[in-house]
């Protein structure tokens, strides 16, 4: 039997409004994490380079519920109640320090898309308002994302153009530049009825202070509880903050890297309410966004600041938009614009070619920028599981409940490729460090590996027990050939893989246990893209047959059949929690993992591997 | 006639899984393709004796009339006509209280029309009377039905199929996945049975009476056809489709470790048996059930080559699929020691569409895109105990809920609910997965997207408040088609509900409102018309209003498609002010209720147990509203139990200690820990189970 833990007994209500009112101690059942550092055979990840040994697990407390709603136990299994959206504990993890936190010996190569032009503003529709002379030619650089972040508007970065450049309206006025750059509220004194309370630590400046620089900073949702945490103290689950919702719970939040330092956080949380808030750590303020869902109110799944911008982010919501918001605008009630008022042919073309495919309902030139949302896009009316960005800032792989990734050239407003799980639906994406591949996971058990230059699958990785909920690279362990990338699921296990371009297994059933690499489809990835590249582009220059110019490049790819493609084995596959696993990342000295309840497990990599160089490791 | 009642659920979910398989509804009423009689099209009519429903909303003095024998039931309903309507002062029984499963039950036999398959069509389809034909009896009673709901009594069908499974004779609980495997075993052998008696009796006169063939004769011939097409695989010409549609073949590869030799050998399947593991998935299970088993010790292999036996690996693939796939998840196990049977509530998760890996490499088409269309699901703490209900995916109006005469429509996720990690003891047993392509998913989804978004900005409104109450929400988000509507379909299966709304109780609430999908597929099921004059003349027509009706749909699909695009963000604006009306009222009644309720509540110590009861249902509607379908599952269970007692009527009910006990510590589990309800839920089984060895005993 699978019960829950018993709830937590409150004082009556009454006992509680008159504390309130008497400006009381609120009476309530407090929670508190728990740091356990659990040793065993059980707790050690036995891979190639060595063994990776848990170095603690960090159990965020559930808070217990709101006093106004009573603790509802609901022994009918068949009650049609609608069920709030919720999420398993997600984190994002900050450090500090100006070392960029990935390293950098990755992007020596160049990224296929943007390094070829294909996608650079030079081909752009006139019409779009962009002057051409902007552009930037690629540089070899093309993921440098350590900026200084002193400019106002939304920054090119590297080869690509900044997101909504050109769109003079989108460049704020030089005047209050610096001085709004803090939300509004504070969030200890609010009065919202969203917020239910916040609790800061009583020595927070003072452990501030005393934290090492390059060490990692937390944030955590758990149910309707929002923690942060210092992960580089010895104290860690004393939490820094923790801020208790209502009933929203906070399902996705993103810190944005180009305005982080040490007096200043702009941080994003999605709710299951569809709101957003975004929220300032350091001096306590926030911001509420699309308040009562007034430009969407379907919970928000995912969100993430748009890279190199200070004010821009993008929101996927559960009705299948994606929304991009300005942290600095107000709300406004939301209709979809025609596409015919910004002028833009196009978008308009894209809605008569695609319209079920991308349906720009504002652009990001749209000449009205004066309230929120910046632009929003409808996908489709399937679920947005999850969204990311590629390393070059051009594209977004987008991942539904219906099955599909989605590659969007997002500065164009343009989608580029759809694909199809095996089965079911898909519930994490993310890009390899060069940007060449994609990894999904999904409800097939299987994270699958695209080539987003070939728009083809490359393997699918079989391993996992359950659906695969969390997928992400080791930066640290990939180089231009070899990639090394961990998957977590709901089966609790983590898994390890390493994949390199050549040394893919043939599928069983075209040649049973033969091992040897696959034919020279996979061999020269480069060569094809960018013959590809240059025939589409010339297809492009004429703008008007933009649209025409994508039969070059189909969209839709259907699904591959099982027999033709490769099968790549885990290296690892390690039961890591009792409870099914939600999130994962890789840092320079570990690998992080969360699970549906709350507990957060650091496993250190192996002592003396290849690239302890930098060494720097975090406090125990 | 008491085991009727414990019958039916397990049977009911089976059968409405079975009825909503499009294939084999379609083949079940074209076979057998023409009679020997003189129906011209081979469509014989199927005269149903339909009670009209009672429309004053009056109740049923005693207990419902829910398996009992068909002349008792018309006796009963008798009584009721002429009975007194109850007062509708709030909730003196449970059934009376709007919203309720209860009540909702009630009404639906209240409301009707009723379908009494007594008697069997059989001769008319030229075949004998067995399983198959009071299936097809069953079927063609739904869809010549035209109004769109009812309950229908299969006494006739569970007749025949006691009469052939000795098993299914006691009181004892039964097994939905055994049952749904007798059913369609026998409805195969029926077919084969069939097509073999006509080529033998092709020279012959027909015989003029099915009946009169000894019962022992037919299970002989059956069995022997059971043996014949299951075993050595040869079919009878026109019987293609029993086979097509849910048998499939598994090839079991084993390999001498000694020599080295493989063999393979094939059978067919009508279900696969899949091994359950914590926190795994559908699809890793039939992995598994695929891997690699090491034949050694006790349970070697008898190697053909080597001579004698040998250690072997073996391993089962599929080699044929099946276009209705039965995945029977084994919730069931043996307890170490083998004495009795645990129930599993290992977490097993179930995706929308399915490929199934292990299949062979000479399988056609290994890449056979199935869709879920049916779950059953097992409510209750072990084997022996229990009640089933399904949620079946219906062509024309999406998910519903079938709880005995209970149908509810829900939305898609509520079909993630049977994982087994959930509270209330209820998982998945049965996953029915029927064949599809990937345009007819795009397509779904597509025109799923936007119950969808209802759905999600449901959700968010829920999280931020502002529709507390279960019923009101329901009611507002979804399109009410009122019950008495006449749409282009025909009625559903057994259990359809429309508990008719009595003007004093449904003031409020709506319990049952049916769903129209803003836009679904193509209703299959639209032969019959509202307008339909007399039966023959509709069966004759059927056809070409079928196609009229599916043509007329299509432009209605458009049409309201464009419209509900068009109409999304107003509709949206206007549910949310509807909710907030709703919610208002619904505030106003529950403090009502909360004010009687803490009066109830302190009488409840000393006063009997039928206001213990009031009390607790009282509770759910009003000041706990989404506990409103509570306690289904420990009801039924001790309903159950009362069964033997031989009694339904509220005496019974209120000198039984076992439903006192159960109800009390569920109206008190409220306020305790999860942890203790479950006990206590347990509890109140295990009483029953006592119980009902005693009058076993007798």
């Amino acid at each position: 039997m699978f019960v829950l833990p018993p709830p937590p007994r409150y004082p009556s209500q009454n006992a509680y409004n008159n504390a309130v009112a008497s400006g009381q101690a609120v009476p309530m059942v407090e929670t508190n994490n728990i740091l356990s550092y659990p040793t065993g055979p059980e707790y050690q990840l036995v891979v190639g380079e060595g063994t990776y040994l848990l170095k603690e697990d960090l159990h965020l407390a559930t808070p217990p519920p709101h006093p106004s709603e009573a603790p509802i136990i609901n022994p009918n299994p068949l009650a049609t109640t609608p069920q709030p959206a919720t999420a398993g504990t997600k984190i994002s993890l900050l450090n500090l320090s100006s070392r960029p936190t990935v390293p950098q010996q990755i992007y020596k190569t160049e990224t296929n898309r943007s390094g070829t032009g294909f996608h650079s503003s030079i081909q752009e529709h006139p019409s779009e308002g962009r002057p051409s002379g902007d552009f930037v030619p690629p540089s070899s650089d093309g993921g440098d994302t350590s900026l200084t972040g002193s400019a106002r508007a939304p920054v090119s970065i590297g080869s690509a153009p900044a997101f909504g450049e050109g769109n003079a309206m989108l460049v704020a006025t030089g005047k209050d530049a610096g001085k709004r750059r803090k939300p509004k509220n504070n969030i200890a004194k609010s009065n919202s009825s969203f917020i239910s309370r916040c609790i800061v630590h009583e020595n927070l400046t003072r452990r501030l202070q005393e934290r090492p620089a390059d060490g990692y900073f937390a944030f955590a949702n758990i149910n309707r509880a929002f923690q942060w945490i210092d992960m580089s103290s010895p104290q860690k689950q004393e939490h820094l903050t923790k801020i208790l919702f209502t009933k929203g719970h906070c399902l996705c939040h993103d810190i944005n890297q180009v305005t982080k330092s040490q007096t200043h956080i702009d941080l994003i949380m999605g709710f299951s309410t569809g709101e957003i808030i975004w929220y300032d750590p350091i001096s306590q303020k926030y911001t509420r966004l699309n308040k009562n869902g007034i430009i969407n109110a379907t919970p928000v799944s995912e969100i993430r600041w748009i890279p190199g911008s200070e004010n821009l982010f993008l929101a996927a919501h559960m009705d299948g938009s994606l929304v991009v918001y300005d942290k600095e605008k107000e709300d406004a009630a939301f209709s979809p614009e025609e596409a015919v008022t910004n002028g833009n042919s196009d978008t308009s073309n894209g809605n008569t070619e695609h319209s079920a495919k991308l349906h720009v309902d504002k652009s990001v030139h749209s000449k009205n920028q004066k309230f929120n949302p910046v632009s929003c896009w409808k996908l489709s009316n399937q679920r947005i599981n999850a969204f990311a960005f590629s390393p070059d800032n051009r594209h977004i792989a987008v991942v539904s409940e219906d099955g599909t990734l989605r590659i969007i050239d997002y500065l164009k407003e343009q989608l580029l490729d759809i694909f199809s799980s095996y089965y079911g639906g898909f519930i994490s994406v993310c890009w390899s460090p060069d940007g060449k591949y994609v990894l999904t996971g999904g409800q097939d058990d299987l994270v699958s590996i695209w080539s987003v230059a070939e728009s083809t699958i490359v393997a699918r990785c079989q391993g996992h027990q359950s659906w695969v909920t969390a997928v992400c690279f080791d930066p640290w362990r990939c180089d231009d050939r070899n990639y090394r990338f961990g998957s977590v699921g709901e089966d609790c296990r983590l898994l390890l893989w390493d994949f390199s371009v050549g040394m893919l297994h043939r599928p069983k059933a075209l040649s049973a246990r033969q091992r040897g690499s696959v034919s020279s489809r996979f061999a020269n990835p480069l060569q094809r893209a960018e013959t590809q590249n240059t025939t589409s582009s010339r297809l492009r220059s004429n703008s008007s047959l933009s649209a025409e110019g994508e039969e070059e490049h189909t969209i839709e790819h259907p699904v591959e059949p099982r027999a033709t493609t490769a099968m790549l084995p885990p290296v690892m596959s390690k039961m890591i929690d009792p409870h099914p696993l939600c999130w994962l990342e890789f840092t320079e000295d570990s690998i992080i993992t969360s699970c549906k309840s709350g507990h957060i497990r650091t496993w250190g990599r192996p002592r003396d591997g290849a690239n302890e160089s930098e060494g720097a490791s975090l406090s125990a | 006639m008491l085991y009727i009642l414990i019958v039916i659920s397990y049977c009911n979910s089976v059968f409405q899984a079975l009825y909503y398989s499009v294939p084999f509804r379609e083949n079940v009423v074209k076979y057998p393709p023409h009679s020997p009689y003189d129906t011209p099209n081979g469509q014989p009519s199927i005269v149903t004796p339909i009670r009209a429903p009672i429309q004053n909303g009056a109740a049923i003095p005693a207990g419902k009339a829910k398996g009992i024998s068909a002349a008792e039931a018309m006796k009963r309903r008798a009584a009721v006509n002429a009975g007194q309507p109850v007062p509708a002062a709030p909730g003196q029984r449970p059934e009376d209280k709007p919203d309720s499963p209860e009540y909702k039950k009630k009404h639906a036999m209240l409301a009707g029309p009723i379908l009494e398959l007594t008697y069997e069509n059989a001769a008319s389809y030229g075949m004998e009377e067995s399983t198959f034909t009071a299936l097809k009896d069953i079927f063609m009673a739904l869809i010549a039905n035209s109004s769109r709901i009812g309950v229908l009594s299969p006494q006739r069908f569970l007749e025949i199929f006691k009469r052939d499974n000795e098993m299914f004779r006691t009181s004892m609980h039964q097994d939905a996945h055994e049952f749904y495997g007798l059913v369609l075993n026998a409805i195969i052998s029926n077919v084969e049975a069939n097509a073999q008696r006509l080529k033998e009796l092709d020279s012959m006169a027909p015989p003029r009476n099915d009946e009169s063939l000894a019962p022992s004769m037919n299970s002989a011939v059956k069995s022997a056809a059971t043996t014949m097409d299951l075993h050595s695989g040869t079919r009878s010409p026109g019987t293609g489709w029993v086979h097509d549609i849910f048998e499939g073949v598994l090839t079991s590869e084993t390999k001498c470790l000694t020599c080295e030799t493989a063999s393979q050998r094939d059978e067919t399947f009508l279900d696969l048996s899949i091994d359950l593991e914590e926190h795994s998935s559908v699809t890793s299970c039939l992995r598994k059930f695929s891997a690699e088993e090491m034949l050694c010790e006790r349970n070697k292999f008898h190697c053909d080559n080597c001579g004698g036996l040998q250690e072997a690996e073996k391993r089962m693939k599929i080699k044929r699929l099946p276009k209705i796939l039965a995945l029977h998840l084994k919730r069931f196990k043996y307890t170490e020691d083998m004495t009795r049977l645990q129930k599993l509530f290992h977490r097993v998760v179930y995706p929308y569409h399915l490929r199934m890996f292990n299949t062979t490499g000479d399988a056609e088409d290994p890449d056979r895109l199935y869709e879920l269309y049916a779950v059953v699901v097992h409510i209750g703490g072990n084997a022996y105990h229990g009640h089933y209900v399904s949620v079946i995916k219906t062509q024309d109006r999406g998910w519903l809920l079938f709880d005995d005469e209970m149908v509810e429509p829900v939305d898609k996720h509520y079909v993630r609910n049977f994982f087994g990690d959930k509270p209330g003891m209820a998982c998945a047993y049965v996953l029915f997965y029927q064949e599809t392509t990937v345009e007819a998913m795009r397509k779904e989804q597509e025109a799923e997207g936007l119950a969808e978004v209802t759905l999600a900005s449901q959700e968010a409104e829920f999280s931020l408040g502002r529709s507390p109450t279960n019923g009101i929400s329901r009611q507002a988000t979804s399109p009410v088609t009122p019950i008495e509507e006449n749409l282009e379909y025909a009625s559903l299966n057994h259990a359809i509900t429309a508990p008719l709304p009595s003007p004093s109780t449904a003031t409020s609430t709506i319990p049952f409102t049916p769903i129209v999908p803003a836009a679904t597929q193509v209703p299959i099921l639209d032969a019959a018309k509202p307008k339909s004059k007399h039966d023959k003349e509709r069966e004759r027509r059927e056809l070409k209003e079928a196609e009229k009706a599916r043509k007329h749909s299509e432009k209605e699909k458009a049409k309201a498609e464009e419209q509900k695009r068009k109409e999304v963000m107003l509709s949206r604006r206007e549910t949310h002010k509807t909710q907030e009306e709703e919610t208002k009222r619904a505030m106003a009644l529950s403090k009502q209720s909360a004010a009687e309720e803490e009066e109830k509540r302190k009488a409840r110590d000393s006063t009997s147990n039928g206001a213990v009861k009031e009390n607790g249902h009282h509770e759910k509607t009003f000041s706990i509203p989404t506990l409103n379908r509570s306690h289904k599952g420990s009801k039924s269970m001790s309903r159950k139990s009362f069964g033997f007692l031989g009694g339904r009527n509220g005496e019974s009910k209120g000198s039984s200690v076992g439903d006192d006990t159960s109800t009390a510590t569920e109206g008190e589990s409220m306020l305790q820990t999860p942890e203790k309800h479950s006990k206590k839920e347990r509890f109140s089984f295990s009483l029953g189970r006592k119980k009902s060895a005693n009058i076993l005993g007798l």
